[in-house]
């Protein structure tokens, strides 16, 4: 229930302090923190524009996406309170209802018979198809290295082996924090700002979404960052009681907002073809970390 | 019991006879009235089977056969439930399919027999447990199946693709038979009974190899599956999804049956199987992923999916080996289920495909689109099935996948290093599974069903008619019975594997009966997750209600007059994967570039097409190479009577001869 709230919370401030990150960056001033929300806000006033190619699924596809996100987000645990969903293997569960938002939200887009979007769609699903392995290897080994198999019991018994597993966890970190910039779209595999639809993944595929759709999808966003960065907190809460880890939890999301305005800043786009590369480069790292957990687990020969 | 057993057979020649002698538009009824009449004989066994009596008889087959032992034990009786079910709807999904031949009674009349025969021999295959009659019964389903397939006589393409099926199921019958008789030298019966001596007493591992070869056959196991991509696609629909649903499942049944006597070499043999079995899916969902002909992509996906089973069946044969109850009922309980959901899934999605095709005509994704405004329903109905095969929630292939992933993550645990990493790379390796299986669903769902239509169709599609949309339903009640309810299937798949195995007898685990929550929970937290959608939804419809809603042309980026054209295709949606793996989906193009001074180009065409990677690179060379050889003896068939007497003539001698000096007994 406190993940659920912390959560909320965090996705309020999240995108709001990437863009302001950007544009003290580039030398701006920026918007408020809590802008996006209000853009957000004001687009569910709004009334909606339908393509004339789409059908029904182009109207309930976002409202699927943005549910399997939320459901997505009870799985989260904080800390040692469980999420509203946990059971064993709950990661497996939270991996596949975001994998059903995302095949909502490529059919959406592809029933505009956009070409843009269309292009837009097939990237995602490329994409999401590589990050899978660098999760799920992940997960793999946090299980292995704590003989534990859901998010909770495996993020709070993580650090009472030894030292290395801090080290582990950073790796662990960093694999996650890139998996959201993928999942998001972000930077270093997609330019929010891009003026060019060729070059776009996530953003052409709302090209046609309007209102209160495009609302939702914009909510699902900030909030999957806000799920990554809570996943990340977890790999290094352990055990600390709730005065701390409440504040701790927030600086820890201002600094990964930090990180990924800073990344969006001063990194330029890959080109798309070299975009699966640097994906299966996640998996690899992952591989080091299901190697260290080896190590650390003492099953190593 | 005896008599039901009788009656089941009794029932198919009854219903031979009279298909061949009533008028055309009863003959689907006639067909259909046996099916059922035939699967609820059956399916009484089987359900006293699963209640724990296993049924058993001898009927004595003269000197050949020797005692011929039927017996439904809970593993014949979940695969017989299976096929029963598969065919009834099949069978009535079918008799509105082929409305349009009814001014063809021949054709109709051996389709239908066919049929009959063929779910008859699918049954007993399950029950047979003597290898020489369980060989007949193969044969019978491998035959009638093949006359099945091509149904479609005046296309050489089909007449080829049943040919193909033919030579490659008597490869799988030549290694079926290796592995009997090999037996049979060994303990000197036919008998399954048998098996548990021979194993017992010899290594387990090359007699399952020899089987795993045969049954893999047909199962479409890497690299003997290159008979499914070009039989599915030929046969007309229902059978593709009975075939696709159940035909390929009796080669799983068959790893079954033998893994059940297996006494050692359970480690590696799980190893051997769990690797082949990721490569299988992998393969089978990267080819699904890039081919245009729905119907063969979904065939890929057959085998894709077989992959996901031996998955299961390889952490099963692993649990056994580390003496892990677990591990092997959520190795092979996975597999288990996941037979059914596939039987579940593939047979909707094929019919619904053959809906498409009836009205359109066409396997080729790139020739449609935008038939969710004529079909809806069919489109809906294809959704399910699309979301349900990627294993995502709420549907039942998530259940299936669950229990295998959590073999994986329970096997992870596991002390031996080179377990662990096989444990780890498998799920990495169903993880990537997942995501493709994604990209080959949106891709083929919204090629078909989504945007404007591409080309335009002779006639103009329609919604199909109520008989052929009923069978579908009632899959999608049995797929989201299985989704709600998985406590009830996992206790029946438990007591099966309970006793499964002959030489060990493992007890259900407490860590099993927890897994049964958890699966209860999942059903739950699905319920939840539609609950959020539909809350979502709502909130969705108050929010709108009184704002403007306008139609307008998609955003062009300030171009006004697209076409249908301009759509994004299947082939360019899956273009950057198959540029990524191009080393195993090769495409070949044809195409001819301008020439120097050609001032006025006159039309070009470019064609392009993704080639087997196994057919093409291997069984292509070699079958090249067989008749290149072949072409050196052709001298024998000359066409002349004269030496066709001759040949006989020194054959006689020689037999003469030969029995004269002792050589022929």
């Amino acid at each position: 229930m406190l993940s659920f709230l912390l959560i909320i919370l965090a996705a309020t401030f999240f995108t709001g302090i990437i863009i302001r990150t950007k544009s003290i960056a580039s030398g701006r001033k920026g918007p408020g923190i809590f802008q996006p929300i209000k853009d957000v806000i004001r687009l569910f006033k709004k009334g909606a524009v339908y393509s004339e190619t789409s059908s029904f699924v182009f109207q309930i596809a976002p409202t699927i996406y943005f549910s399997s996100v939320f459901v997505a987000m009870l799985v989260v645990p904080f800390g040692q309170s469980k999420g509203l969903i946990s059971f064993n293997g709950d990661f497996i569960f939270f991996a596949y209802v975001l994998g059903l938002g995302k095949f909502f939200s490529i059919i959406g887009a592809m029933d505009t018979g956009s070409s843009f979007e269309g292009m837009g769609a097939s990237r995602e699903a490329l994409y999401s198809m590589f990050v899978e392995p660098a999760f799920f290897i992940l997960m793999g080994s946090l299980a292995l290295m704590t003989g534990h198999t859901s998010f909770q019991e495996i993020f709070s018994t993580l650090h009472l082996g030894s030292s290395i597993t801090y080290a582990l966890g950073v790796l662990a970190g960093v694999v996650f924090l890139m998996i959201a910039m993928i999942e998001n779209s972000r930077m270093p595999l997609d330019d929010p700002k891009t003026h060019l639809e060729l070059t776009m993944v996530h953003e052409v595929m709302i090209l046609d979404n309007s209102g209160f759709d495009l609302g939702l999808i914009l909510t699902a966003g900030y909030l999957k960052f806000a799920i990554y960065g809570a996943i990340i907190f977890n790999l290094f809460s352990g055990t600390i009681a709730y005065e701390y880890a409440i504040p701790m939890f927030i600086a820890m999301q201002i600094f990964l907002a930090f990180c990924v305005g800073m990344i969006e800043s001063f990194m330029a786009r890959f080109r798309m073809n070299h975009n699966a590369q640097f994906i299966v480069v996640l998996s690899s790292v992952s591989l080091l970390i299901f190697f260290g957990a080896l190590l650390v687990s003492g099953k190593f020969i | 019991m005896v008599e039901l057993i009788n009656l089941s057979w009794i029932i198919a020649l009854l219903a031979i006879v009279t298909l061949r002698f009533v008028p055309a538009n009863f003959k689907a009824n006639v067909a259909a009235i046996a099916v059922v009449a035939n699967s609820i004989v059956t399916s009484w066994l089987a359900i006293f089977a699963l209640s724990g009596q296993i049924i058993s008889f001898t009927f004595y087959g003269g000197e050949i056969f020797g005692d011929i032992i039927i017996r439904i034990d809970q593993l014949s009786a979940w695969f017989i439930l299976i096929i029963n079910f598969t065919c009834i709807t099949g069978v009535f999904y079918g008799s509105g399919y082929l409305k349009a031949y009814d001014n063809s009674a021949k054709k109709l009349s051996l389709h239908w027999i066919l049929f009959v025969l063929f779910q008859l021999s699918m049954v007993w295959v399950c029950m047979i447990q003597n290898g020489f009659a369980f060989l007949i019964a193969w044969e019978i389903m491998s035959l009638s199946s093949m006359m099945l397939v091509i149904f479609d006589t005046h296309n050489p393409k089909t007449l080829k693709a049943g040919i193909n099926y033919l030579v490659q199921m008597h490869i799988s019958v030549v290694f079926l038979t290796i592995g009997f008789i090999w037996v049979y030298f060994q303990t000197g019966s036919f008998s399954f009974d048998t098996f548990t001596t021979y194993f017992g007493s010899n290594s387990n591992i090359w007699l399952f190899l020899v089987f795993f070869v045969g049954f893999g056959l047909k199962a479409g196991f890497i690299p003997f599956h290159s008979w499914l991509p070009h039989a599915h696609p030929a046969a007309p629909s229902h059978v593709s999804g009975v075939m696709s649903g159940v035909i390929v499942k009796l080669g799983i049944y068959g790893i079954f049956r033998i893994i059940s006597y297996l006494k050692s070499d359970y480690l590696l043999l799980g190893e051997i199987l769990i690797s082949i079995s990721v490569l299988t899916g992998l393969y089978g969902i990267l080819n699904a992923a890039v081919h245009r002909d729905f119907k063969r992509m979904l065939a890929y996906c057959t085998i894709e999916n077989i992959g996901i089973i031996g998955i299961g069946i390889g952490i099963g044969l692993i649990g056994l080996g580390n003496n892990s109850p677990i591990l092997y009922y959520l190795g092979f309980g996975g597999a288990l289920l996941h037979v059914l959901n596939h039987s579940l899934f593939k047979s909707l999605l094929f019919y619904s495909a053959g809906s498409v095709y009836q009205q359109t005509h066409t396997r080729d994704m790139e020739k449609l689109g935008g038939l969710i405004k004529s079909m809806p329903r069919t489109a809906v109905i294809f959704l399910i099935g699309a979301i349900a095969i990627g294993g995502m929630p709420p549907f039942n292939g998530f259940i299936s996948e669950f229990l295998i992933y959590s073999g994986l993550i329970q096997g992870i645990q596991l002390h031996d290093m080179t377990q662990i990493i096989l444990m780890v790379l498998t799920f990495a390796g169903l993880s990537i599974i997942g995501g493709l299986s994604i990209l080959a669903f949106t891709k083929t769902f919204s090629t078909i069903f989504l945007g404007t239509q591409r080309q335009p169709l002779a006639l103009k599609p329609h919604e199909v008619s109520i008989q052929m949309l009923v069978p579908q339903y009632i899959i999608i009640v049995a797929m989201l019975s299985v989704a709600i309810f998985p406590q009830v299937y996992l206790q029946v798949i438990g007591n099966i594997l309970s006793g499964l195995t002959k030489s060990v007898v493992i007890p259900q685990p407490t860590e099993f009966a927890n897994y049964i929550s958890i699966m209860r929970s999942i059903s739950l937290y699905s319920m939840l997750l539609v609950g959020v959608i539909i809350c979502f939804w709502g909130i969705r419809v108050l929010a709108l209600r009184g704002k403007s809603q306008v139609v307008g042309a998609t955003w062009g980026c300030g171009y006004t007059a697209g076409t249908s054209k301009i759509q994004y295709t299947a082939k360019s949606f899956s273009k950057s994967l198959s540029k990524t793996f191009n080393f195993i989906v090769i495409e070949r193009k044809q195409y001819e570039e301008l020439q120097a001074g050609e001032i006025f180009p006159k039309d070009k065409k470019y064609t392009s097409h993704y080639h087997d990677f196994f057919e093409f690179r291997f069984i292509r060379i070699a079958t090249n190479r067989l008749i290149y050889s072949a072409n050196y003896f052709k001298f024998i068939q000359n066409g002349r009577i004269q030496s066709y007497v001759l040949y006989g003539i020194v054959f006689i001698v020689a037999i003469f001869i030969l029995t004269f000096f002792n050589i022929v007994p």
